[in-house]
């Protein structure tokens, strides 16, 4: 603890804390231009300067950590001088488009010059000239920026993609970009302090002030990152976030037009829907659901007698019942905060690029500001995210359970509570099969050593894996070991509400109701089905998200039709509104309108609140690792674009991935195709028609298939041996 | 300033004085008024000046809606929207200001980035059954682009008569002409305005 003074206020700081950081929790104003929490400090505006009693000069706040005794001094009439002088730098030759600029309203050069009463230009130099650029999803406007450099500080430390850079040249200075290495994530618009950075699609449509917003969730993967709706008119325009302190990926960003457009509500099928609730033995739903109306399908379940389906959940709540005997807690223990200040990141089945995003943003801010190694163990090298990976482990396909008893038997020291399982571990059948050298593992080991956070990531892959049960015993195991932080990412949006709240089952004979689920009755949020229901950003609820807490879903667009209280209304589950099951979902008794969601000004995120997870005291023994499956001629994997997620990214207007079967030369020449051909294979009687095509970068014999068309995820294993067949006409 | 200095409407000494007898108070007053309006020839006299005009064809009727009245500059009815003088390119910026300012809720505007990655405006409209013509979309306007016109005849089959950008833009024959008309009502730019502006220094 560092005591000092902030204009003769005791405050106390802690290590690595600065200055600002102190100011800003305790309350007092410092103007600041280029300074983004989330990021380290740019230092490149210094309007943050501050007087230090004693000192000669200014002392930047931003990146200044404080000594214990000083008397900062925030506000004086040279400090207002200095601010006033870099403002008016600021507005030599910037444009005086405030009247159609996007940003106006909401931007901070704007603010700053009226806080500074910059009135009039005195200073002069020749103007360039400055072409605007267009890159993709994102404009950028050299004349409009100032050269804050938070999109490039974004973009490499945050997205970890090192797509902006600053081309230098003096008064001609500009930001760049390396095409190729931009995901589309919109990051660097969100945190430009001006409308030099701006969406493409949205630019010049709204005027920020216009725009009502509303604070959400996403609602496209298990993240649900906070976002805010902004709407006009009832439909959303576009997406913004508490940037200075959270990110979004590109789907969240610009993946907001999935909104049901129901123009009236629809009796006769309602009457339907309501028939063929009452004759169904099977509910059919995905994980793209809130908690409330997942605890709903669950109550008319126990109503009605049918059978409530949902595979990919089931995997996932056998996968955490497995994990939970072995760990003695039924949740895995870590965060996405713990990724970000972890020094040591392992990953076993999951495909880090394209998950999660925040996955792999956390991971890259662990890379960028811990140092952390990171090691995939998967069968398949992901290039995207080389300057993240550290070691890149490659497995044999189905080999995730030898994977995770080797490092098991290399990690843990105290063998002795499961002695039998270690002494059935044959190393050297394991690593043959695996593919994975004892060295490889012993380098893990290796690094391992004065690493702090170190971290587990359980991917999809091994929830969905024949022997899911055993690797989710192991992964327990590992975590009860305390060696390890285990993060097992739940595959879909609320995969993990799902798995807590409802009791699920396999399907039986008779007729099915889909909720987001072709069936025989289909109630559908995307407008395609029997019954139209609310798209996720037109309805409230929850989500538990990947942080195990459950967060705030808020509806940013408007909707005319039935939703599913309405049916279980007739069928005599009754409440006025959905959320009114907010308090009944079995985690806290708190009411959906007291749950925050919003960040103080430290970042601090308050928002729903953390899910408890319940203790158990089970002492079982581990299972000997199973026959190793073989794997061999062409795999698909099923994994999709960084950018979709399911049906309902898949039809945005922003997000343009096409259905490729993107695959390696080798792939390639393994299974006779060649880039350009339309092939088809089936993967476990799902037939697919993709067109195929070459990734100079990839290597290896698995060919990424995308999946985000189907309505469900599937609870097959993701990795598949497939026949292709070329059906070109 | 005291409210005494606009309770004082005499503003001149020099007025003209018309010479009216005092109303009568009393009852035989009022009836002596009577008779004498009834049977004295004030009414002649009226008839008289009539008969002499209709034979003089020097009539004042203003024969509307052969004829019409001019209208004052700063006249609010039926908005316009005016060009550039420079190049007769429209002056909107489409900064959405009277759309945002209209207390009747009554402008729409809708804009699109357009090829040249400007700000063009899509879509604008004035619903004519809501206007008040208060002013402010002209004295809002950062462009003086929309401004109130002399178009004050609004009968249409509908209230909601509507304005679409295109019906107000000044044409372009008339703008060749030379012959758009400046609003100077409330929001126009004031004499004098050149002076006042400051010059972005050029010293280098």
């Amino acid at each position: 603890m560092i005591k000092f003074y902030i204009d003769s206020k005791e405050v106390t700081a802690t290590k690595g804390e600065t200055i600002l950081d102190v100011a800003r929790r305790e309350n007092i104003y410092i103007p600041t231009m280029c300074y983004l929490p989330k990021a380290s400090a740019n230092a490149s505006c210094r309007m943050c300067c501050i007087e230090v009693k004693g000192q000669d000069g200014f002392v930047l706040s931003c990146n200044t950590p404080p000594v214990e005794g000083i008397e900062v001094i925030t506000n004086s009439d040279s400090l207002y001088h200095e601010r006033q002088n870099i403002m008016k730098i600021y507005n030599v030759n910037h444009p005086l488009q405030c009247g159609v600029c996007d940003k106006s309203g909401e931007c901070d050069l704007q603010n700053k010059t009226l806080e500074f009463d910059v009135g009039e230009q005195n200073f002069a130099v020749r103007d360039q000239v400055r072409k605007k650029k267009k890159w993709g999803i994102h404009t950028y406007d050299p004349a409009l920026c100032i050269l804050c450099e938070r999109c490039t500080t974004v973009c490499n430390e945050t997205v970890g993609n090192e797509a902006l850079y600053i081309k230098p040249g003096g008064y001609k200075s500009h930001i760049d970009i390396k095409l190729s290495n931009c995901i589309q994530c919109g990051e660097c618009i969100s945190v430009c302090p001006v409308g030099a950075m701006a969406s493409t699609e949205f630019k010049y449509t709204v005027n920020a002030w216009e725009l009502d917003k509303i604070p959400s969730s996403c609602s496209h993967c298990s993240s649900a990152c906070q976002l805010n709706y902004e709407s006009k008119d009832g439909r959303i325009r576009r997406v913004t976030n508490e940037s200075d302190f959270s990110s979004l990926c590109g789907a969240g960003r610009f993946g907001f037009d999935f909104e049901n457009k129901v123009e009236a509500k629809d009796p006769l099928a309602f009457h339907k829907a309501v028939e063929a609730f009452k004759n169904a033995s099977n509910v059919l739903f995905s994980s793209i659901i809130t908690n409330e109306e997942a605890y709903l399908l669950n109550e008319l379940k126990k109503k009605l007698g049918f059978n409530l389906v949902n595979e990919e959940a089931r995997a996932y709540q056998n996968f955490m019942k497995s994990f939970a005997k072995f760990a003695n807690t039924s949740l895995y223990n870590a965060t996405i905060d713990d990724l970000k200040s972890s020094e040591y990141i392992l990953s076993v089945g999951c495909s880090i690029e394209s998950d999660n995003p925040m996955v792999k943003f956390g991971a890259s801010q662990a890379v960028k500001y811990k140092k952390a190694f990171v090691c995939t163990i998967a069968p398949v090298e992901e290039y995207a995210i080389s300057n993240v990976v550290s070691l890149y482990i490659n497995n044999e396909v189905g080999s995730e359970e030898a994977a995770l008893s080797m490092i098991a038997d290399t990690f843990i020291e105290d063998k002795s509570t499961q002695q039998e399982f270690y002494d059935s571990l044959d190393f050297g059948y394991l690593s043959g099969e695996s593919n994975i050298s004892e060295e490889e593992i012993a380098l893990l080991k290796v690094n391992y050593q004065r690493k702090e956070n170190p971290l587990l990531i359980i991917g999809e892959d091994v929830i969905n894996h024949p022997r899911a049960n055993n690797i989710a015993a192991i992964a327990g195991y590992l975590q009860k070991s305390g060696l390890f932080k285990v993060m097992v990412i739940p595959p879909f949006t609320n995969t993990l509400g799902v798995s807590l709240i409802c009791d699920l089952d396999e399907a039986k004979a008779g007729l099915s109701v889909g909720y987001n689920v072709s069936s025989n009755f289909t109630l559908s949020a995307k407008g395609d089905g029997d019954l139209d229901m609310p798209a996720l950003n037109q309805q409230e609820g929850t989500f538990v998200n990947i942080d195990k807490s459950l967060v705030v879903l808020n509806a940013g667009a408007t909707y005319n039709g039935y939703e599913l209280n309405d049916i279980a209304n007739a069928l005599g589950v009754k409440s006025d509104n959905i959320i009114d099951y907010t308090s009944k979902l079995g985690f806290k008794d708190t009411e959906f309108d007291d749950l925050d969601n919003y960040f103080d000004n430290v970042g601090n995120a308050y928002r729903g609140y953390k899910i408890q997870a319940t203790q158990n005291q089970e002492n079982l023994k581990l299972d000997e690792v199973g026959e190793l499956g073989e794997f061999n001629g062409s795999v698909v994997y099923s994994r999709n674009p960084l950018r979709q997620f399911s049906i309902f990214t898949k039809d945005c207007k922003q997000l343009n991935e096409k259905m490729l079967l993107v695959g390696s030369e080798q792939f390639a020449i393994a299974s006779k195709i060649k880039s350009g051909d339309n092939v088809k294979f089936s993967v476990k009687g799902v037939e697919f028609i993709r067109h195929f095509k070459v990734d100079k970068h990839m290597k290896g014999t698995v060919a990424y298939n995308p999946t985000f068309d189907m309505d469900l995820k599937s609870s097959n294993y993701r990795y598949n041996q497939v026949k292709l067949e070329v059906i070109n006409e | 300033m005291k409210n005494e200095n606009f309770n004082d409407r005499n503003v001149s000494d020099d007025y003209f004085k018309v010479d009216i007898a005092d109303y009568p108070t009393t009852g035989w007053g009022k009836f002596k008024r009577v008779i004498d309006r009834t049977f004295k020839i004030e009414l002649l006299v009226g008839l008289w000046v009539v008969l002499r005009e209709m034979f003089k064809f020097n009539i004042h009727t203003v024969k509307y809606p052969e004829e019409k009245m001019p209208i004052g500059p700063r006249y609010r009815a039926v908005h316009e929207m005016k060009r550039l003088w420079e190049s007769d390119t429209d002056r909107c910026i489409g900064c959405g200001l009277c759309e945002k300012i209209c207390i009747s809720n009554c402008i729409r505007i809708d804009t699109k980035i357009d090829e040249n990655s400007r700000k063009e405006v899509s879509e604008y409209s004035i619903n004519l059954g809501r206007c008040i013509f208060c002013g402010y979309c002209a004295e809002v306007c950062p462009e003086l682009a929309i401004t109130h016109g002399g178009e004050y005849e609004n009968a249409s089959d509908q209230r909601e008569h509507f304005t679409m950008y295109q019906d107000m833009l000044t044409p372009l024959d008339k703008m060749k002409a030379g012959k758009q008309l400046e609003f100077e009502g409330f929001g126009a730019i004031t004499p004098h305005e050149d002076e006042r502006v400051k010059k972005t220094p050029l010293a280098y």
